[in-house]
């Protein structure tokens, strides 16, 4: 699996692949790809997640659910380049929306360090809530490579970093 | 340099900081797409720091293209992000402070006996690690242009991806 939906949700919930609660504000889950979408339909890179990571801070930015933008809109591509060149945070997703939208952003740090997330690039696209997410849900994303801005065929997340042959029969359907 | 590090044959997978302190594999790195490898002296370079700038130019057609581009030096992973971020560059540095792979790849610049950094050295990479092209930049003009870096990567681009032609309605 390269991707599995993101929903906030007011308790926890059944048939989640993780969940951690947001202080003061329900919480925050995932769900299989296989799932019925959740509202909002945003994807989030698998990669993202661990049921035994621990508390972060987190930058999240949302879409509107009625004005998703093209994932290739140049602000979402100045964004991306803006993320290779800052110091790389513990967790970094974009949300995807369906085939093509970009659904927003989660960005985490590990550390407590609030400042860390000031810079978020994407919340120069929409504005950004900070969470303070307790353990169960966010473990490490690795930097990617760089300096590639594009996703690695339709539907997916970026930084998730190379194709997948099994879900389209095609490595590189949707790239070039 | 190493003799067998020619095209055809595979680079070591090498295992290194990065510049954030990370360990990393190249391999991985690598993932599934060609990569443009550069050992490089050091940021206190200005041969590489002019080699450097090109680069960074050539990164906005890497970024849309599926090809990955890691540099190595005996610079220590902070002085690496230092430079990263001067050059706006927004791909992986990689550190052997160590030296780990400097003498197993026979790549020691012996004459200059001050800071004993890598041989100025570029390759094109299959996502294997085979190698495709190699470029040895102790002279400047020794080093790969963007053009002798486009052909390369058309060539593993070709080579790797199955849909290289459009696929057929």
């Amino acid at each position: 699996m390269t991707w599995c939906w993101l929903a906030r949700t007011e308790e926890r919930p059944e048939g989640a692949l993780a969940a951690a609660r947001i202080r003061f504000d329900g919480f925050l889950a995932v769900f299989p790809a296989d799932a019925p979408a959740p509202p909002g339909e945003r994807k989030l890179d698998a990669r993202a997640i661990d049921p035994d990571g621990p508390a972060a801070l987190v930058s999240l930015v949302l879409v509107p659910d009625d004005l998703t933008i093209p994932f290739d809109d140049p602000a979402v591509s100045g964004a991306l380049r803006a993320s290779l060149t800052a110091p790389w945070p513990d967790v970094l997703s974009t949300l995807v929306v369906g085939e093509s939208r970009f659904g927003g952003a989660l960005t985490a740090v590990r550390d407590g360090n609030r400042s860390r997330l000031d810079a978020d690039p994407f919340a120069r696209i929409f504005p950004a809530r900070i969470l303070e997410l307790g353990p169960g849900l966010l473990g490490w994303t690795p930097p990617p490579t760089g300096p590639v801005v594009q996703r690695y065929g339709g539907g997916e997340p970026w930084p998730s970093d190379r194709f997948v042959e099994s879900r389209s029969g095609n490595p590189s359907a949707a790239g070039h | 340099m190493r003799d067998d590090l020619q095209p055809g044959n595979r680079l070591p997978d090498l295992e290194l900081r990065d510049h954030a302190g990370n360990e990393r594999r190249l391999s991985e790195l690598a993932g599934g797409d060609p990569v443009v490898l550069t050992f490089y002296r050091g940021w206190w370079c200005p041969k590489e720091q002019s080699f450097f700038r090109r680069l960074v130019g050539f990164q906005d057609e890497v970024e849309v293209a599926y090809t990955r581009m890691v540099s190595i030096s005996v610079d220590p992973p902070e002085v690496q992000a230092a430079f990263r971020a001067g050059l706006g560059a927004r791909w992986t540095f990689l550190s052997d402070a160590e030296r780990r792979y400097v003498h197993e790849l026979d790549l020691l610049e012996t004459t200059d006996t001050l800071h004993r950094p890598y041989v100025p050295t570029a390759f094109t990479l299959f996502p294997d690690l085979a190698i495709c092209g190699v470029w040895n930049g102790y002279w400047t003009w020794g080093r790969p242009s963007l053009e002798e870096l486009r052909r390369d990567l058309r060539e593993i681009t070709r080579a790797i991806r199955r849909d290289w032609e459009v696929p057929s309605a």
